[in-house]
Protein backbone atom coordinates (compact mmCIF):
# COMPACT_ATOMS: atom_id res chain seq x y z
CA UNK A 1 0.00 0.00 0.00
CA UNK A 2 1.31 3.26 -0.95
CA UNK A 3 -0.44 6.11 0.32
CA UNK A 4 -0.68 9.85 -0.21
CA UNK A 5 -1.73 12.04 2.46
CA UNK A 6 -3.11 15.43 1.18
CA UNK A 7 -3.30 17.79 3.96
CA UNK A 8 -4.54 21.37 4.86
CA UNK A 9 -4.85 23.62 7.27
CA UNK A 10 -2.97 26.90 7.95
CA UNK A 11 -2.46 26.12 11.75
CA UNK A 12 -0.18 24.02 12.65
CA UNK A 13 -2.24 23.23 15.83
CA UNK A 14 -5.34 22.65 14.49
CA UNK A 15 -7.59 19.96 15.35
CA UNK A 16 -7.05 19.11 11.36
CA UNK A 17 -3.51 18.20 12.11
CA UNK A 18 -4.47 15.40 14.68
CA UNK A 19 -6.90 14.18 12.39
CA UNK A 20 -4.05 14.08 10.14
CA UNK A 21 -1.48 12.54 12.47
CA UNK A 22 -4.41 9.94 13.36
CA UNK A 23 -4.32 9.17 9.71
CA UNK A 24 -1.01 8.63 9.40
CA UNK A 25 -0.79 6.46 12.34
CA UNK A 26 -3.98 4.12 10.51
CA UNK A 27 -1.58 3.73 7.61
CA UNK A 28 1.60 3.08 9.53
CA UNK A 29 -0.12 0.39 11.54
CA UNK A 30 -1.17 -0.87 8.20
CA UNK A 31 2.27 -1.81 6.99
CA UNK A 32 1.74 0.94 4.14
CA UNK A 33 4.46 3.77 2.46
CA UNK A 34 3.49 7.20 3.51
CA UNK A 35 4.04 10.89 1.49
CA UNK A 36 2.24 13.41 2.62
CA UNK A 37 1.88 16.86 1.34
CA UNK A 38 1.40 19.66 3.81
CA UNK A 39 0.25 22.39 1.27
CA UNK A 40 0.03 25.73 3.35
CA UNK A 41 4.13 24.30 4.79
CA UNK A 42 5.71 24.21 1.27
CA UNK A 43 3.62 27.43 0.18
CA UNK A 44 2.05 26.11 -2.79
CA UNK A 45 0.30 28.09 -5.35
CA UNK A 46 -3.24 27.83 -5.58
CA UNK A 47 -4.33 29.86 -8.16
CA UNK A 48 -3.65 28.83 -12.24
CA UNK A 49 -1.90 31.21 -13.44
CA UNK A 50 -2.80 32.58 -17.53
CA UNK A 51 0.53 30.85 -18.87
CA UNK A 52 -0.30 26.99 -17.09
CA UNK A 53 -3.95 27.54 -18.48
CA UNK A 54 -2.72 27.94 -22.16
CA UNK A 55 -0.72 24.77 -21.76
CA UNK A 56 -2.70 23.48 -19.58
CA UNK A 57 -3.81 20.29 -22.62
CA UNK A 58 -0.64 20.19 -23.62
CA UNK A 59 0.76 16.94 -22.01
CA UNK A 60 4.44 17.46 -22.46
CA UNK A 61 4.38 20.98 -20.90
CA UNK A 62 1.26 20.71 -18.35
CA UNK A 63 2.92 19.45 -15.23
CA UNK A 64 5.52 22.38 -15.12
CA UNK A 65 5.78 23.68 -11.95
CA UNK A 66 3.80 20.52 -10.07
CA UNK A 67 6.19 17.75 -10.94
CA UNK A 68 6.88 16.50 -7.34
CA UNK A 69 3.14 16.68 -7.12
CA UNK A 70 2.38 14.59 -10.00
CA UNK A 71 4.88 11.97 -9.37
CA UNK A 72 3.45 11.62 -5.84
CA UNK A 73 0.01 11.36 -7.41
CA UNK A 74 1.51 8.70 -10.07
CA UNK A 75 3.00 6.48 -7.32
CA UNK A 76 0.16 5.84 -4.76
CA UNK A 77 -2.70 3.77 -4.44
CA UNK A 78 -4.22 5.30 -2.18
CA UNK A 79 -4.96 8.69 -1.49
CA UNK A 80 -6.65 11.04 1.52
CA UNK A 81 -7.09 14.25 1.85
CA UNK A 82 -7.06 16.38 5.57
CA UNK A 83 -8.69 19.10 5.41
CA UNK A 84 -11.42 21.67 7.41
CA UNK A 85 -14.40 22.57 5.52
CA UNK A 86 -15.01 26.12 4.38
CA UNK A 87 -17.67 27.16 2.66
CA UNK A 88 -18.99 23.57 2.32
CA UNK A 89 -15.89 23.11 0.04
CA UNK A 90 -12.44 22.60 0.42
CA UNK A 91 -10.04 25.36 0.98
CA UNK A 92 -9.24 27.03 -2.18
CA UNK A 93 -5.65 26.17 -0.93
CA UNK A 94 -6.35 22.39 -2.04
CA UNK A 95 -8.86 23.49 -4.70
CA UNK A 96 -5.73 24.59 -5.96
CA UNK A 97 -3.85 21.31 -6.04
CA UNK A 98 -6.68 19.41 -8.13
CA UNK A 99 -6.64 22.39 -10.80
CA UNK A 100 -3.09 22.57 -11.10
CA UNK A 101 -1.52 18.47 -10.17
CA UNK A 102 -4.78 16.88 -11.09
CA UNK A 103 -4.20 17.76 -15.41
CA UNK A 104 -4.99 16.27 -18.77
CA UNK A 105 -2.24 12.96 -19.09
CA UNK A 106 -2.18 12.53 -15.44
CA UNK A 107 -6.03 12.81 -13.92
CA UNK A 108 -7.47 12.14 -16.85
CA UNK A 109 -7.76 12.07 -20.87
CA UNK A 110 -9.32 14.92 -22.68
CA UNK A 111 -12.24 13.84 -25.44
CA UNK A 112 -11.15 12.96 -28.91
CA UNK A 113 -12.51 12.29 -32.15
CA UNK A 114 -12.32 8.81 -31.34
CA UNK A 115 -13.71 9.18 -27.80
CA UNK A 116 -16.24 11.51 -27.09
CA UNK A 117 -15.94 11.67 -23.24
CA UNK A 118 -13.40 12.41 -20.60
CA UNK A 119 -11.55 8.98 -19.56
CA UNK A 120 -10.49 8.46 -16.85
CA UNK A 121 -6.38 8.44 -15.62
CA UNK A 122 -6.16 7.27 -12.14
CA UNK A 123 -7.46 3.92 -12.09
CA UNK A 124 -4.11 2.80 -9.90
CA UNK A 125 -5.69 4.45 -7.00
CA UNK A 126 -7.55 1.94 -5.14
CA UNK A 127 -8.54 3.70 -2.32
CA UNK A 128 -9.83 7.43 -1.72
CA UNK A 129 -10.51 9.29 1.54
CA UNK A 130 -11.55 12.83 3.08
CA UNK A 131 -11.40 13.30 6.71
CA UNK A 132 -12.80 16.97 7.02
CA UNK A 133 -14.31 19.22 10.20
CA UNK A 134 -17.51 21.32 9.14
CA UNK A 135 -18.57 24.32 11.32
CA UNK A 136 -22.20 23.76 9.62
CA UNK A 137 -24.75 20.69 11.02
CA UNK A 138 -24.93 17.62 9.20
CA UNK A 139 -28.40 18.53 8.44
CA UNK A 140 -26.78 22.08 6.98
CA UNK A 141 -24.35 20.45 4.80
CA UNK A 142 -26.98 17.64 3.52
CA UNK A 143 -28.88 20.67 2.46
CA UNK A 144 -26.35 22.31 0.98
CA UNK A 145 -25.54 19.24 -0.85
CA UNK A 146 -21.88 18.85 0.75
CA UNK A 147 -20.09 20.17 -2.43
CA UNK A 148 -16.64 20.15 -1.24
CA UNK A 149 -17.13 15.96 -0.45
CA UNK A 150 -18.80 15.82 -3.50
CA UNK A 151 -16.13 17.10 -5.58
CA UNK A 152 -13.78 14.56 -3.88
CA UNK A 153 -15.56 11.95 -3.44
CA UNK A 154 -17.91 11.81 -6.62
CA UNK A 155 -15.81 14.13 -8.68
CA UNK A 156 -12.12 12.96 -8.69
CA UNK A 157 -13.71 9.13 -7.79
CA UNK A 158 -15.27 9.17 -11.34
CA UNK A 159 -11.21 9.21 -12.24
CA UNK A 160 -9.81 6.34 -9.98
CA UNK A 161 -10.61 2.74 -10.17
CA UNK A 162 -13.98 1.34 -11.03
CA UNK A 163 -14.19 -0.72 -7.45
CA UNK A 164 -12.12 2.41 -5.33
CA UNK A 165 -12.67 2.28 -2.06
CA UNK A 166 -13.59 5.41 0.00
CA UNK A 167 -13.70 6.44 3.37
CA UNK A 168 -15.51 9.31 4.95
CA UNK A 169 -15.51 11.25 8.16
CA UNK A 170 -16.31 14.82 9.30
CA UNK A 171 -16.64 16.27 12.56
CA UNK A 172 -19.55 18.60 12.38
CA UNK A 173 -20.85 22.07 14.17
CA UNK A 174 -16.59 22.45 14.25
CA UNK A 175 -17.17 25.45 16.57
CA UNK A 176 -19.28 24.04 19.30
CA UNK A 177 -17.03 21.24 19.49
CA UNK A 178 -15.68 20.04 23.40
CA UNK A 179 -12.73 18.17 24.21
CA UNK A 180 -14.83 14.72 24.18
CA UNK A 181 -16.39 15.31 20.86
CA UNK A 182 -12.29 15.79 19.52
CA UNK A 183 -11.01 12.76 21.13
CA UNK A 184 -14.28 10.86 19.73
CA UNK A 185 -14.16 11.95 16.68
CA UNK A 186 -10.26 11.27 16.55
CA UNK A 187 -11.30 7.74 18.07
CA UNK A 188 -13.88 7.05 14.76
CA UNK A 189 -10.96 8.49 12.47
CA UNK A 190 -9.04 5.56 13.71
CA UNK A 191 -11.32 2.92 13.82
CA UNK A 192 -12.36 3.54 9.90
CA UNK A 193 -8.49 3.95 9.35
CA UNK A 194 -8.49 0.69 10.29
CA UNK A 195 -11.78 -0.66 8.04
CA UNK A 196 -9.99 1.75 4.86
CA UNK A 197 -6.73 0.11 5.03
CA UNK A 198 -8.07 -3.63 5.36
CA UNK A 199 -7.05 -6.10 2.18
CA UNK A 200 -10.72 -6.74 1.45
CA UNK A 201 -11.66 -4.30 -0.53
CA UNK A 202 -13.67 -5.60 -3.32
CA UNK A 203 -16.46 -6.49 -0.36
CA UNK A 204 -19.13 -5.36 1.92
CA UNK A 205 -16.77 -4.09 4.34
CA UNK A 206 -16.01 -1.63 1.36
CA UNK A 207 -19.23 0.09 1.99
CA UNK A 208 -18.57 1.33 5.16
CA UNK B 1 -28.45 54.01 -9.93
CA UNK B 2 -28.00 49.97 -9.14
CA UNK B 3 -24.64 48.12 -8.38
CA UNK B 4 -23.51 45.04 -9.64
CA UNK B 5 -20.52 43.50 -8.63
CA UNK B 6 -19.02 40.78 -11.04
CA UNK B 7 -16.95 38.28 -9.90
CA UNK B 8 -14.71 37.09 -12.96
CA UNK B 9 -12.19 34.16 -12.56
CA UNK B 10 -10.57 33.18 -15.52
CA UNK B 11 -7.09 33.93 -15.80
CA UNK B 12 -6.70 33.70 -19.97
CA UNK B 13 -8.16 37.25 -21.71
CA UNK B 14 -8.90 34.75 -25.04
CA UNK B 15 -10.78 32.52 -22.62
CA UNK B 16 -14.24 32.05 -23.52
CA UNK B 17 -15.17 32.68 -19.67
CA UNK B 18 -13.43 36.19 -21.23
CA UNK B 19 -15.75 36.66 -24.05
CA UNK B 20 -18.58 35.74 -21.18
CA UNK B 21 -17.05 38.34 -18.60
CA UNK B 22 -17.01 40.73 -21.84
CA UNK B 23 -20.90 40.18 -22.46
CA UNK B 24 -22.40 40.12 -18.81
CA UNK B 25 -20.20 43.60 -17.75
CA UNK B 26 -21.47 45.21 -21.36
CA UNK B 27 -24.96 44.53 -20.89
CA UNK B 28 -25.57 44.73 -17.41
CA UNK B 29 -23.99 48.87 -17.95
CA UNK B 30 -26.23 48.97 -21.09
CA UNK B 31 -28.98 48.78 -19.10
CA UNK B 32 -28.06 50.88 -16.42
CA UNK B 33 -26.29 49.15 -13.67
CA UNK B 34 -23.46 50.77 -12.03
CA UNK B 35 -20.93 47.73 -12.68
CA UNK B 36 -18.06 46.81 -10.61
CA UNK B 37 -16.09 44.73 -12.57
CA UNK B 38 -13.50 42.72 -10.08
CA UNK B 39 -11.42 40.17 -12.14
CA UNK B 40 -9.78 38.16 -9.66
CA UNK B 41 -6.67 37.38 -11.74
CA UNK B 42 -6.04 40.78 -13.37
CA UNK B 43 -6.28 42.11 -9.31
CA UNK B 44 -3.72 39.86 -8.35
CA UNK B 45 -6.51 38.44 -5.63
CA UNK B 46 -4.65 35.90 -2.56
CA UNK B 47 -6.86 32.99 -2.26
CA UNK B 48 -4.98 31.83 0.56
CA UNK B 49 -6.78 32.26 3.71
CA UNK B 50 -3.69 33.01 6.36
CA UNK B 51 -2.63 31.45 9.49
CA UNK B 52 -3.42 34.84 10.83
CA UNK B 53 -6.43 35.20 9.26
CA UNK B 54 -7.99 31.44 10.35
CA UNK B 55 -7.05 32.81 14.10
CA UNK B 56 -8.53 35.95 13.58
CA UNK B 57 -11.70 34.68 12.06
CA UNK B 58 -14.73 34.67 14.33
CA UNK B 59 -13.55 38.33 15.38
CA UNK B 60 -15.93 40.27 13.81
CA UNK B 61 -15.51 43.70 12.84
CA UNK B 62 -11.59 42.86 12.85
CA UNK B 63 -11.39 40.27 11.05
CA UNK B 64 -12.29 41.94 7.69
CA UNK B 65 -9.25 44.05 8.09
CA UNK B 66 -7.03 42.10 5.27
CA UNK B 67 -9.91 42.43 3.01
CA UNK B 68 -11.24 45.39 3.79
CA UNK B 69 -11.36 46.88 0.22
CA UNK B 70 -13.28 43.61 -1.15
CA UNK B 71 -15.79 43.60 1.95
CA UNK B 72 -16.91 46.95 1.27
CA UNK B 73 -17.44 46.46 -2.43
CA UNK B 74 -19.38 43.49 -1.77
CA UNK B 75 -21.47 45.42 1.03
CA UNK B 76 -21.90 48.13 -1.82
CA UNK B 77 -23.30 45.45 -4.51
CA UNK B 78 -27.12 45.03 -5.16
CA UNK B 79 -26.59 42.24 -7.74
CA UNK B 80 -23.95 39.97 -7.95
CA UNK B 81 -23.28 38.09 -10.86
CA UNK B 82 -20.00 35.45 -10.73
CA UNK B 83 -18.65 34.67 -13.95
CA UNK B 84 -16.19 31.39 -14.11
CA UNK B 85 -15.08 28.02 -15.64
CA UNK B 86 -16.20 24.61 -13.20
CA UNK B 87 -12.58 23.28 -12.85
CA UNK B 88 -12.14 19.76 -11.64
CA UNK B 89 -16.40 19.99 -10.05
CA UNK B 90 -15.82 23.02 -8.10
CA UNK B 91 -15.11 26.96 -8.78
CA UNK B 92 -11.27 27.54 -9.47
CA UNK B 93 -9.12 28.40 -6.70
CA UNK B 94 -8.63 31.76 -6.97
CA UNK B 95 -12.81 32.29 -6.68
CA UNK B 96 -13.59 29.59 -4.28
CA UNK B 97 -10.95 31.67 -1.86
CA UNK B 98 -12.73 34.59 -2.48
CA UNK B 99 -15.52 32.92 -0.08
CA UNK B 100 -12.91 31.51 2.47
CA UNK B 101 -11.25 35.19 2.96
CA UNK B 102 -14.48 37.30 1.90
CA UNK B 103 -17.26 36.29 2.61
CA UNK B 104 -16.56 36.55 6.55
CA UNK B 105 -18.82 35.99 9.97
CA UNK B 106 -20.51 39.53 10.24
CA UNK B 107 -20.02 40.04 6.08
CA UNK B 108 -21.33 37.02 4.72
CA UNK B 109 -23.39 35.60 7.68
CA UNK B 110 -23.91 36.55 11.17
CA UNK B 111 -23.93 33.37 13.26
CA UNK B 112 -26.61 33.25 16.12
CA UNK B 113 -26.98 30.27 18.51
CA UNK B 114 -24.56 28.47 15.90
CA UNK B 115 -26.95 29.04 13.30
CA UNK B 116 -26.32 30.89 9.99
CA UNK B 117 -28.36 33.83 9.45
CA UNK B 118 -28.49 35.47 6.10
CA UNK B 119 -26.08 38.24 6.34
CA UNK B 120 -26.33 39.97 2.28
CA UNK B 121 -29.64 40.34 2.36
CA UNK B 122 -29.02 43.78 0.08
CA UNK B 123 -27.69 41.45 -2.76
CA UNK B 124 -31.14 41.24 -4.72
CA UNK B 125 -29.98 39.55 -7.71
CA UNK B 126 -27.80 36.65 -7.85
CA UNK B 127 -26.37 34.97 -11.07
CA UNK B 128 -23.65 32.80 -12.27
CA UNK B 129 -22.17 32.04 -15.73
CA UNK B 130 -20.33 29.17 -16.12
CA UNK B 131 -19.06 26.35 -18.36
CA UNK B 132 -18.17 23.00 -17.68
CA UNK B 133 -15.75 20.59 -19.67
CA UNK B 134 -17.83 17.24 -18.92
CA UNK B 135 -21.42 17.13 -20.00
CA UNK B 136 -24.56 17.94 -17.64
CA UNK B 137 -24.62 13.51 -16.82
CA UNK B 138 -21.61 13.81 -15.72
CA UNK B 139 -21.99 16.99 -13.66
CA UNK B 140 -24.86 15.15 -12.26
CA UNK B 141 -23.23 12.22 -11.76
CA UNK B 142 -20.91 14.34 -9.16
CA UNK B 143 -24.06 15.70 -8.15
CA UNK B 144 -22.92 19.15 -9.52
CA UNK B 145 -20.83 21.03 -6.33
CA UNK B 146 -20.54 24.40 -8.23
CA UNK B 147 -24.54 24.53 -9.09
CA UNK B 148 -25.29 23.05 -5.22
CA UNK B 149 -22.46 25.90 -3.56
CA UNK B 150 -24.01 28.44 -5.93
CA UNK B 151 -27.88 27.79 -5.64
CA UNK B 152 -28.02 26.84 -2.14
CA UNK B 153 -24.57 28.48 -0.16
CA UNK B 154 -24.22 31.49 -1.44
CA UNK B 155 -28.26 31.92 -2.23
CA UNK B 156 -28.66 31.04 1.18
CA UNK B 157 -26.46 34.09 2.70
CA UNK B 158 -28.30 36.49 0.38
CA UNK B 159 -31.56 35.43 -0.16
CA UNK B 160 -32.80 36.80 -3.40
CA UNK B 161 -35.25 38.06 -5.17
CA UNK B 162 -33.93 36.55 -8.47
CA UNK B 163 -31.92 34.20 -9.22
CA UNK B 164 -29.95 32.16 -12.53
CA UNK B 165 -27.55 29.97 -12.74
CA UNK B 166 -26.28 29.85 -16.44
CA UNK B 167 -24.31 26.87 -17.36
CA UNK B 168 -22.73 25.45 -20.50
CA UNK B 169 -22.21 21.96 -20.44
CA UNK B 170 -19.37 19.92 -22.44
CA UNK B 171 -17.32 22.77 -23.28
CA UNK B 172 -14.55 20.62 -24.73
CA UNK B 173 -16.73 19.97 -27.63
CA UNK B 174 -18.37 22.89 -28.12
CA UNK B 175 -18.78 24.44 -31.73
CA UNK B 176 -18.94 27.90 -32.61
CA UNK B 177 -22.76 27.75 -32.86
CA UNK B 178 -22.94 26.01 -29.42
CA UNK B 179 -21.28 28.82 -27.78
CA UNK B 180 -22.29 31.93 -29.55
CA UNK B 181 -25.90 30.25 -28.56
CA UNK B 182 -25.01 30.45 -25.10
CA UNK B 183 -23.44 34.13 -25.23
CA UNK B 184 -27.14 35.05 -26.65
CA UNK B 185 -28.53 33.39 -23.85
CA UNK B 186 -26.39 35.44 -21.78
CA UNK B 187 -26.78 38.76 -23.19
CA UNK B 188 -30.54 38.42 -22.79
CA UNK B 189 -30.64 37.16 -19.56
CA UNK B 190 -28.30 39.98 -18.97
CA UNK B 191 -31.18 42.50 -20.54
CA UNK B 192 -33.63 40.73 -18.05
CA UNK B 193 -31.52 41.25 -14.87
Amino acid sequence: MRALVVYCHPRPLSFTAAVRDVALDGLRDAGAEVRLIDLYAEGFVPAMAADEHARYEDEELNQQGVEAHVADIKWCDTLIFVYPTWWYGMPAMLKGWLDRALVPGVAFEMPTAENATIRPGLQHIQRLGVLTTCGASWWLTRFIGAPGKRTILRGVRLLCARRCKTLYAAHYLMDSSTPESRAAHLATVARKMQTFCGRKVNGLEAMS
Amino acid sequence: MSRALVLFAHPCPESFSAALHKTVVETLGAQGWEVDDCDLNAEGFSPVLTEAERRGYHDEGDNIAPVADYVARLRAAEALVMVFPVWNFGYPAILKGFLDRVFLPGVSFKLIDGKVKPNLTHIRKLAAVTTYGGTRMRALLAGDPPRCSVKRAVWHVCRPDKMRYLALYDMNRADDAKRAGFLARVTQEMEAF
